[in-house]
């Protein structure tokens, strides 16, 4: 009887602890991704990016914050100004958490697409030269992005922004980019109606999506 | 008690409200602040960064014994032990930096790197199919970069002073034996391969690695595409041919065929030509490669080319009118070789392969029949262990195994040479830091059929300054055995030999490339040979030694502008090469008719989006060859007219998956004129009567329709590169 009594408590005090964590963990998550919605220059994402890095060894079962730490050093590269020493090295860094989180969560339509995101950045680093190389690999990288998860609005509405660069290049119309975009913010919709009080899942890419509608396709 | 201990217990961190500050700047070794430094507390959710000033405050309610790290992109992590009691801790760490892949210094001399890889380099892939004199030959493509020169009626590399076949090439690390097309003399031959096999290449013009070996003056070695992305087939549809490519790619392993024809007779009964054909060239190729991943890190390649090829033609003799002598050439060539690398546990990695080369001419001059047959297996498998991020040892073995014969068929005679070397070879990189590198190799071999052993040693370093530019110094010995058809006349042939000496500035800048070279070369042992006839081609040689000797030396710069105009790249080169030496059957030191003085090119690209067109221009001159006229005194005592060359291309991307790509060389018409070719008795008024040696045609031009069919409609051929 006293056995099974110290296993209860033992079990009990497990429990306790790892719902302390988890609650931790939410709480650590939700604060830095209140941090990303208002860091506006790379300084504030790289920042953010350690925020998440530091979850992320804490929780190395989890995908999100090795997801997040690239998706924030991924922006960082977009918005940082300079040539290619400058940016390279952010999308150096978020290839390594993204690469780390796909470990994680093999397969995942998110984590695909976010790869595709940052094959994206390395892209217009420099397009004249790597634009052959990178566009078709990031093309690919949204597709298999799609095809994992048809539902994804971010891997849709990034497929429609390749697409639209493609048209735009070859001076074709916008149809087929914009017939995307729609998609897109159709699932951005209901995602926006489906989204709970404390969700950690990703939402981002609704402005990018609504951006793209205004610009090109009215 | 207890109770208020069991509670204090269960709400340790509501119990303690002590508050410890850390605070601090984070600096790097030269005293500079980092920002974006994350710094917390293993193991806990604790923790910031550093600003802009590099100063952080980290404030935590934890207590006791802590590890405190501080990490950032491009410097080692440190860790320190912290206690934490409430009171407040002053800490500033300097960070050492990490050696860096991406910046840190890169040994830049004798060496041209086009990759897609993120580091500088000279070249993208695709900058190389695209320039317009090259007309889609790899090596029409190095020929506008600095130390080559151009030597219109021969079409291979010549780096530096030095003659072609002071040039080595490899295919994935593994040496392929004649490279460029079998032709008849003065007819411009071009590589066998096609540029979209390739994804990069490093062409060294001197002082390169104890990796590559058996060429007196250059290496060029061109890696192949690793993974294509999608399934696909190619049609080209070309003025002079045409060919099929299908790709198969999966997730692991991958497939590409391809087979091609071409002949020129109905484009040479359209354009004018110098030459006089009895039968235009003519050939078809058939390419079959595959590869495939070998466990998570490795991969495993195989490719194998096979092709035939010939061509007729009348060359006319300077003592007559008439059509000269008929000469015919066949071809039939195999290259195949398979090829792995694979990733180890600590740091070691393991790379090599096995090549074949089989090369079979067959020359009707006149009323000779002559068959040559040359045929090399390479083998090689390297180590590479990283003992630490600064210090690598790159360790292998190499086998060699040439087999070369030549039969006279109408007179039943033969004569052949085997010879095998074995090669040893190892280097060292150390870095000091991102900015200082070093690295010596030496590399050992042994020629059965020479009987000779020998050693040569590498040396390089190089320093990158603050702006990015960096300087580069390398020197090294380079060993080569003589020309086959040499060598089966005098088995006991030593290796010839060049000691090199590179002083080498590079900087890649803001989409600006500047590289500037100088360079000593010093030549040993070279073959020299006496001949019963020298005009109109050098015939019956004899008393074959080795005092041949010379050097080269002199500078080039290289500029690169992808920034300035808009849409626009362009580059120019100057080489400057001062050659003379003493070989062949000169008995003194001459300038050698392949190594202008002044070499000098621009190549122009331009895109212009509302034609869906991109234009080229490259310009190319030099000083002229030197040659030898018998009706002067002295050796090798004229030179011709300059050289000028203006081609024009334009390619339109008709389609996403459509290219039509129209080229045009020596757009202006020059009569350029490469040497003459003498009579070998003077005429009645005792003069040696001479023909110049000129291109087949003035101009070539060339049609290309590329068409990709594929899933994803906006693939096309330029894709894989």
């Amino acid at each position: 009887m006293k056995k099974y009594s110290l296993a209860i408590i033992v079990m009990m005090l497990f429990s306790l602890i790892t719902k302390a964590s988890n609650e931790a963990y939410e709480k650590a998550m939700l604060k830095e991704l209140q941090n990303m919605k208002s860091a506006a220059s790379p300084e504030d994402l790289q920042k953010v990016a350690n925020g998440f890095a530091r979850i992320a060894q804490m929780m190395p079962e989890e995908w999100l914050p090795d997801y997040y730490a690239a998706l924030a050093l991924a922006n960082a590269g977009f918005r940082s100004e300079g040539g290619a020493h400058v940016k390279d090295p952010f999308f150096d860094q978020a290839k390594k958490h993204v690469d780390k989180a796909a470990k994680i969560s093999p397969n995942n339509s998110e984590v695909v697409a976010l790869q595709g995101f940052i094959t994206m950045g390395e892209l217009a680093v420099d397009p004249a030269s790597r634009g052959q190389h990178l566009s078709g690999l990031a093309m690919q990288t949204f597709g298999k992005a799609v095809d994992l998860n048809r539902q994804n609005p971010r891997a849709i509405m990034m497929l429609g922004q390749m697409e639209l660069g493609m048209a735009q290049f070859f001076g074709q119309g916008p149809e087929k980019a914009c017939g995307l975009v729609d998609a897109s913010l159709a699932l951005f919709a209901k995602e926006g109606a489906e989204a709970k009080e404390g969700n950690l899942n990703p939402t981002w890419g609704k402005a990018m999506a609504e951006e793209m509608k205004k610009n090109t396709c009215k | 008690m207890k109770i208020i201990l069991a509670i204090c217990f269960i709400f340790l961190v509501n119990c303690s409200l002590a508050q410890t500050t850390i605070q601090g700047v984070v600096k790097d070794q030269k005293g500079e602040t980092i920002p974006g430094v994350n710094i917390f507390l293993k193991g806990t959710f604790e923790g910031t960064s550093s600003e802009i000033d590099g100063t952080y405050i980290l404030e935590t309610k934890e207590e006791g014994d802590f590890t405190l790290v501080f990490q950032s992109m491009g410097f080692k992590s440190q860790e320190f032990e912290v206690v934490l009691n409430g009171s407040l801790h002053t800490l500033n760490p300097v960070l050492k930096e990490a050696i860096n892949e991406m910046t840190a210094v890169t040994i830049s001399a004798g060496a041209m790197e086009a990759s897609d890889e993120k580091r500088a380099v000279v070249l993208r892939p695709i900058d190389i199919v695209t320039v317009p004199s090259a007309m889609g030959d790899i090596i029409g493509a190095f020929q506008t970069l600095p130390g080559t020169a151009n030597v219109g009626n021969d079409g291979r590399l010549f780096v530096r002073g030095g003659d072609a076949t002071e040039t080595a090439i490899f295919i994935d690390g593994l040496k392929v034996g004649n490279a460029f097309g079998t032709t008849a003399s003065n007819v411009p031959t071009r590589t066998r391969f096609n540029p979209n096999l390739f994804k990069g290449s490093f062409f060294s013009t001197g002082g390169y690695s104890a990796e590559y070996g058996q060429a007196l003056s250059s290496a060029l070695a061109l890696n192949t595409v690793d993974f294509p992305v999608r399934n696909q087939g190619d049609i080209s549809i070309m003025s002079v041919g045409g060919g099929y490519t299908q790709t198969l790619a999966g997730e692991k392993n991958s497939l590409t065929a391809s087979a091609n024809y071409f002949d020129l007779s109905p484009y040479q009964a359209l354009v004018k030509q110098n030459f006089d054909w009895e039968r235009a060239p003519y050939g078809w190729d058939a390419e079959v490669s595959g590869r495939k991943k070998w466990g998570k890190k490795g991969v495993v390649k195989a490719f194998v080319h096979t092709e035939a090829n010939g061509m007729k033609i009348w060359q006319p003799l300077p003592d007559s009118d008439e059509r000269g002598q008929l000469v015919g050439v066949q071809n039939q060539y195999t290259f195949a070789q398979t090829s792995f690398r694979q990733l180890g546990e600590n740091d070691w990695s393991y790379y090599g392969g096995i090549s074949y080369s089989n090369n079979v001419d067959k020359f009707d001059i006149a009323q000779m029949e002559l068959r040559n047959q040359n045929q090399l297996v390479h083998s090689k498998l390297a180590a590479i262990k990283g003992f630490s991020e600064k210090f690598s040892v790159k360790t292998g073995f190499e086998s060699y195994l040439f087999n070369y014969e030549e039969a006279l068929i109408s007179e039943d005679l033969k004569r052949d040479f085997r010879d095998h070397h074995t090669i040893l070879f190892s280097e060292a990189d150390y870095y000091f830091n991102n900015r200082l590198v070093f690295r010596g190799g030496i590399r050992a071999g042994h020629s059965s059929l020479a009987g000779q052993s020998w050693l040569d040693p590498r040396i390089s370093l190089a320093y990158k300054f603050d702006n990015n530019g960096q300087l580069s110094l390398a020197a090294g010995q380079f060993s080569q055995m003589p020309v086959e058809q040499l060598r089966v006349l005098e088995q006991s042939t030593q290796n010839t030999r060049a000691d090199h000496v590179i002083l080498n500035y590079f900087l890649v800048k803001n989409g600006r490339t500047i590289r500037a070279e100088a360079f000593y070369k010093d030549y040993k042992n070279l073959i020299t040979y006496e001949v019963a006839q020298l005009f109109p081609m050098p015939l019956g040689f004899d008393n074959i030694q080795q005092n041949g000797e010379g050097y080269a030396r002199g500078m080039d710069v290289f500029y690169r502008d992808q920034k300035s105009f808009k849409n626009t790249d362009f580059w120019v080169t100057y080489s400057f090469v001062d050659s003379r030496r003493k070989f062949a059957h000169f008995t003194e030191m001459v300038q050698p008719g392949f190594a202008p003085r002044h070499n000098g090119s621009i190549v122009i690209k331009h895109f212009i989006s509302s034609l869906k067109s991109q234009l080229g221009v490259s310009v190319s001159a030099n000083d002229g060859y030197t040659y030898e006229n018998p009706n002067l005194p002295g050796q090798m005592n004229s030179k011709t007219k300059n050289f000028q060359d203006l081609s024009l291309s334009w390619s339109y991307l008709a389609k996403p998956n459509l290219i039509i790509h129209l080229a045009c060389s020596n757009v202006l018409g020059r009569d350029n004129i490469f040497g003459y070719q003498y009579a070998n008795e003077p005429n009645e008024k005792g003069v040696y009567e001479g023909n110049p040696i000129r291109l087949q045609a003035p101009r070539f031009l060339f049609l290309g329709i590329f068409l990709t069919l594929s899933k994803d409609k906006n693939a096309n051929n330029l894709n894989n590169l």
